[in-house]
């Protein structure tokens, strides 16, 4: 245990002890990786045309296709075999979940930062407009962004950046403020050290353990809110399948029984989901001292 | 006091014309409707002759005036796709919707904070665990495939729930209701069932955290010590500490929820407003979106400021806080 | 269900509450997929508006079952001169009010859809109307601009409405309102009007003084149902006797159920591959991206060899699970100037890349293919399919399937190479869909409106301007015949499959014969023994 001595050793020792966050990180890891390696591990390139029979279309799983391969979990209306289409599905939602987070998280932060740090007019504008936009619906928001904007994944992702900087940027605000106030801070901010180091160096790093807290829900959240929009045809084209794409596709075959074709994408989602979740919980209850035994 | 509610009413009519602008020219921006409203087997002439009825043809900010002139009028406009007042469009389809929120609000509230509180009371106990379990499910499962499920399995393998539609009414002061009938019961509990869920899971979390935190503080441990029951513990401190954050998520989540509905409404069919809100989209029915969304923020800018208000009575520092 | 009732049932008890009531035999309740968007019939040209509007009112010149036209309000019409026709008015007709139907309301009728149209226009139907002459109660002239030998196939949307009663909702502003609230909604049709909501119930009362006949149905409910599968279930649940529009995903399922009968019917909705014949064209290019000396779309042969790689028969049976028919022209055949002499294009991958190679592209080219998504049933799986034979014969297709909100404004701005959509001849005729697909673009002689593809071929221009103005009826069947041929030898147009429609109703329960324009009128509903 000789890790355990700096912060990341103990704050994995604490991780460990819960079993179902360790099991839910390895899924995590697990899925990052069938996403990042789809085209290696995936039986067919559910794009390459070429490869497609219509003949194999809507097959339950198990059936042995053209291809020569068992389509384990059956095959999709233009004839894909749908495990691949869900690798190649998961590719793109989590591509789309990771950017999304990201760019939020860097500019919610900033301005989270920037209004905790300045004060004053431009303090109340930007926290005025935040808390009023984190009272709105985030699918409202996106909703009305995509319909603005059109289809596409740049459009998506503006309008899931949109729906979500605000989090970070109230939490960010909150954690800079509170460390604003101290007195160490006014200290630094005396010495001629320049305003852009004290950011750096003191306030961007307390503000670092709930924005990986928020993070974390966050990246969740665009991957379920992306499913969503593009359950309800507002999301991305129906050529670039996500896992959401995958499911709506596969809904109106759901009253004539062939459930499997929007059932199995469905259970990937979930799996990603939930799993991301229940990491975030346990860094979250990490990080909570009030919690603390 | 009376200096705090004009300044909050001020805010709000502030934050209200600062949304008609932002909503207006979204709304006005997205593509352009009138190639989509009118065939696309229309001529030239017939393309200009729409344009021009539609008052398409004026600069957005004299569309601007047109539209703030006849709201503060009481006229939200008229749906391009049906030429009729938008706000009787809406009027028409708000009580499935509301009908279909308020059941699933309350009920996800009732339930939520039961279970919330004992998970909170109890947490080592294998019950809270599961309700925790399932907490965390209701919470991450994205709610349209929620809605799939329930539609395979009730409706579709077992045949014991309509899959969707809204059943037969009864005019109740003139407002088509579906609640007092069988028939219209039978509808509305998948899609409130799915609706409910996430607020579920919400206040769940929400009871559990407010009951741990009540019961390590001092007040409780004095009253332990003192011998007062469990009972009278829970009745009379537990529950009335927790219920001012329980009941300003109620208030926030009733909004949200009815902004959630879009989702649900669509998924079961139901004919709410957010299923017109999703079709308006689809033909680019500007004026039906753009008064859509003004009613939204309208909702939620003043359930903010009866939430501040109410804050305000029961917290004397946040009067001060905000004048000062 | 069963469950869940007897749990319910004490509820039920207590709070008093009605039981859904078996639909009598008396009420035919129809679940639609798209209602009409006002009660004012000249308010839209929606094939969903007319169809709703069509209980309601009537028109001058109806259109039977496989869409030839017939007597409705007019038994009878001729032309007089070189652009006046002569219609004879039916006697004896009332308004639902009981007034006289005349001359007059057809004039005011005629006059009044220019000023109350909404932006769906229903001017369409008057296009070529000059002016309107009332000779006496039952006998009007109508003068048109230019020889107009369609014009009878013009009017079977063209409804009549009650010159009193609307008198005074005839503005944009009043005739949502006094039509929606019945003041106005004052026809001649089979049923009455009783109350409609936007998205919601049509209620109609049997007309029992009805020119045709009593109705079957003392009342008929028409409730819209958008979603596929929602109007299934609600046909399988009982709440309603009839439903249009079952989809392909529900088709096989519903043949193997015995509760419910399907019909199917053909529709006049034909998928059509369209090329674009430009000396330049933006969506297509050699496969590492250069671009290609010369747009290979020009070459008949490379077209031919599109065709020769298209599997019409996969896709009938695949892409749209049986509903549907191969097709070798833009129309049913059947209709007036569809060719029966066209053979059906042969499928056959090996010629296509034989022929592909003897246009110098062995190696193929690349193309970016559009199509709706959301128009018609099958839009978009066809497309992936003509994507994937396609790519098979070497052709490289990039298949971009979008929402038609996106697609029509696009494809007016010729922003397409390669582009497929469903076009319905909805007047059963061919001046309509030749006349606006295969004529060279000429705003002049009003042809080749809807020509995107920049095809001219002078000889079917010739032949489409001496059709127009035709008024010997075998004459022009010729003519439209011949100048399908060759449209159709060009392939520049190639036609895939027709679409088919299937609607339910309760096993055994009602009788009728389906449309070819796909309406579904509850006169015409009858029920079963």
């Amino acid at each position: 245990m000789k890790t355990a001595s700096t912060p990341l050793g103990r704050f994995w020792a604490e991780f460990r002890e819960n079993k179902v966050a360790v099991v839910a990180l390895v899924v995590v890891i697990l899925m990052m990786l069938l996403a990042l390696f789809a085209a290696f591990v995936s039986p067919q390139n559910p794009y390459d045309m070429a490869n497609l029979s219509l003949m194999d279309s809507r097959r339950p799983p198990g059936f042995v296709g053209s291809g020569g391969y068992t389509h384990l979990l059956g095959t999709d209306p233009q004839g894909r075999d749908l495990l691949s289409a869900i690798f190649y599905g998961l590719r793109i939602s989590i591509q789309i979940g990771l950017a999304a987070g990201i760019v939020s998280l860097s500019l919610g932060t900033t301005l989270g930062i920037l209004a905790a740090y300045i004060g004053g007019r431009v303090e109340t504008l930007i926290m005025r407009a935040v808390d009023l936009q984190l009272s709105f619906p985030a699918i409202l928001l996106a909703l009305v962004i995509v319909a603005m904007l059109g289809q596409g994944k740049a459009q998506l992702i503006g309008a899931l950046v949109a729906a979500q900087y605000a989090y970070f940027a109230r939490t960010a605000y909150g954690a800079a403020k509170a460390e604003r106030g101290k007195d160490y801070i006014e200290a630094a901010l005396a010495t001629p050290m320049s305003g852009r180091l004290v950011v750096l160096r003191h306030l961007l790093p307390n503000c670092t353990p709930p924005l990986i807290v928020v993070a974390t829900v966050q990246i969740a959240n665009s991957i379920s809110l992306e499913a969503t929009l593009s359950f309800l045809g507002l999301g991305l084209p129906v050529t670039e399948p996500s896992l959401g794409m995958l499911i709506s596709n596969g809904f109106p075959y759901m009253m004539s029984g062939r459930y499997w074709i929007s059932f199995y994408p469905g259970v990937a989602l979930i799996i990603l989901i939930v799993a991301i979740n229940l990491v975030g919980d346990q860094i979250r209850d990490q990080f909570n001292p009030r919690l603390r035994k | 006091m009376l200096g705090f509610i004009i300044q909050r009413f001020l805010q709000a009519v502030v934050v209200m014309a600062v949304m008609s602008v932002i909503v207006f020219c979204g709304v006005y921006a997205i593509g352009n409707p009138i190639d989509i409203v009118i065939p696309p087997e229309a001529t030239q002439e017939i393309r200009e002759a729409a344009i021009r009825r539609l008052g398409l043809d004026l600069p957005l900010y004299k569309q601007y005036f047109i539209f703030m002139g006849n709201l503060l009028q009481g006229d939200l406009g008229r749906s391009f796709v049906y030429n009729v007042p938008v706000l009787e469009l809406i009027g028409g389809r708000l009580p499935a919707t509301l009908e279909l929120v308020l059941i699933s609000v309350i009920s996800a509230t009732v339930l939520g904070v039961s279970l919330g509180v004992y998970a909170g009371y109890r947490p080592e106990s294998w019950i809270s665990k599961t309700i925790m379990g399932v907490s965390v499910l209701g919470f991450s499962v994205p709610s349209f495939w929620v809605g799939l499920i329930l539609i395979l399995f009730f409706a579709v393998n077992l045949g014991w729930l309509p899959a969707g539609g809204r059943g037969e009414t009864v005019e109740i002061w003139g407002v088509a209701w579906s609640f007092p009938t069988l028939d219209g019961l039978s509808h509305i509990v998948l899609p409130a069932v799915n609706l409910a869920l996430f607020k579920l899971a919400m206040m769940i979390r929400l009871a559990r955290a407010g009951t741990r935190e009540i019961m390590l503080t001092d007040t409780i441990k004095f009253a332990r010590a003192a011998g007062i029951s469990e009972g009278t513990i829970l009745r009379r401190h537990l529950l009335k500490l927790i219920s001012i954050p329980i009941l300003t998520v109620f208030g926030l989540e009733l909004g949200s929820t009815l902004a959630f509905a879009v989702v649900t409404e669509t998924i079961f069919s139901w004919p709410g407003v957010g299923k017109l809100i999703i079709d308006s989209i689809g033909v680019l029915d500007r004026p039906v979106m753009v008064a859509y969304l003004i009613l939204v923020a309208f909702l939620f800018v003043t359930i903010n400021f009866v939430i501040d208000l109410v804050f305000a009575l029961i917290d004397p520092r946040v009067r001060q806080g905000a004048t000062s | 269900m069963m469950k869940y009732t007897k749990f319910l049932a004490p509820l039920a008890v207590t709070i008093g509450l009605t039981a859904a009531a078996a639909a009598s035999a008396q009420t035919l309740t129809m679940g639609v997929r798209g209602g009409p968007e006002s009660m004012d019939p000249h308010f839209s040209a929606l094939g969903s508006h007319a169809e709703a509007a069509k209980h309601i009112f009537d028109t001058l010149v109806w259109s039977g079952t496989d869409l030839q036209i017939e007597p409705g309000l007019a038994t009878s019409w001729k032309p007089v001169d070189e652009d006046t026709w002569e219609f004879k008015l039916r006697e004896g007709v009332k308004f639902h009010d009981g007034s006289d139907f005349d001359a007059e309301d057809v004039k005011f009728s005629i006059e009044r859809i220019p000023v109350v149209t909404g932006p769906t226009t229903t001017t369409i139907y008057v296009r070529r109307v000059a002016g309107v002459d009332i000779i006496d109660p039952h006998t009007i002239h109508i003068h048109t601009d230019g020889q107009a030998a369609t014009l009878p196939n013009d009017f079977i949307r063209l409804f009549i409405v009650s010159s009193e009663a609307a008198a005074d909702y005839s503005t944009p502003e009043t005739a949502a309102e006094g039509f929606n609230s019945g003041k106005a909604a004052i026809g001649t049709g089979p049923y009455k009007y009783v109350s409609w909501e936007p998205k919601g119930d049509l209620v109609l009362e049997r007309n029992d003084d009805y020119w045709r006949g009593k109705g079957a149905w003392e009342k008929v409910i028409r409730k819209e149902i958008p979603n596929d599968s929602s109007r299934l279930a609600a046909l399988k649940a009982g709440q309603v006797d009839v439903i249009n529009y079952v989809s392909s995903v529900d088709y096989l399922a519903l043949e193997r159920d015995s509760s419910v009968d399907a019909i199917k019917g053909d529709s006049v909705y034909v998928m059509n591959l369209q090329l674009d014949q430009r000396e330049k064209t933006p969506l297509v290019r050699a496969k590492d991206g250069s671009e290609l000396a010369e747009n290979p779309l020009r070459d008949l042969k490379v077209r031919q060899a599109i065709d020769h790689a298209i599997d019409r028969e996969t896709m009938v049976d695949i892409v749209l699970e049986g509903l549907g028919k191969p097709a070798n022209q833009m129309m049913p055949p059947g209709f007036f100037g569809s060719s029966e002499d066209i053979p059906m294009p042969e499928y056959n991958p090996a010629k296509a890349k034989e022929l592909l190679a003897e246009a110098g592209y062995a190696d193929g080219f690349e193309v970016d293919l559009y199509c709706t998504s959301d128009r018609l049933p099958g839009d978009g799986a066809i497309c992936q399919g003509l994507g994937q034979m396609l790519t098979q014969v070497g052709i490289d297709t990039n298949v971009n399937a979008v929402s038609k909100t996106v697609y029509f404004p696009a494809q007016s701005r010729l922003e397409y190479s390669m582009f497929m959509n469903g076009w319905g001849t909805l007047t059963g005729e061919a001046s309509y869909t030749l006349g606006g697909l295969a004529h060279s673009n000429n705003p002049e002689v009003k042809l080749g409106a809807f020509n995107r593809i920049a095809y001219k071929n002078d000889d079917v221009d010739r032949l489409l301007q001496t059709g127009a103005t035709m008024m010997d009826e075998d004459e022009r069947r010729a003519t439209y015949e011949e100048a399908m041929e060759k449209v159709m030898a060009d392939k520049a147009y190639i036609s895939l499959v027709q679409l088919q429609t299937v609607w339910g109703a309760k096993a055994g329960s009602v009788e009728f014969t389906p449309r070819f324009d796909e309406d579904t009128l509850a006169f015409f509903i009858k029920p079963a023994n």
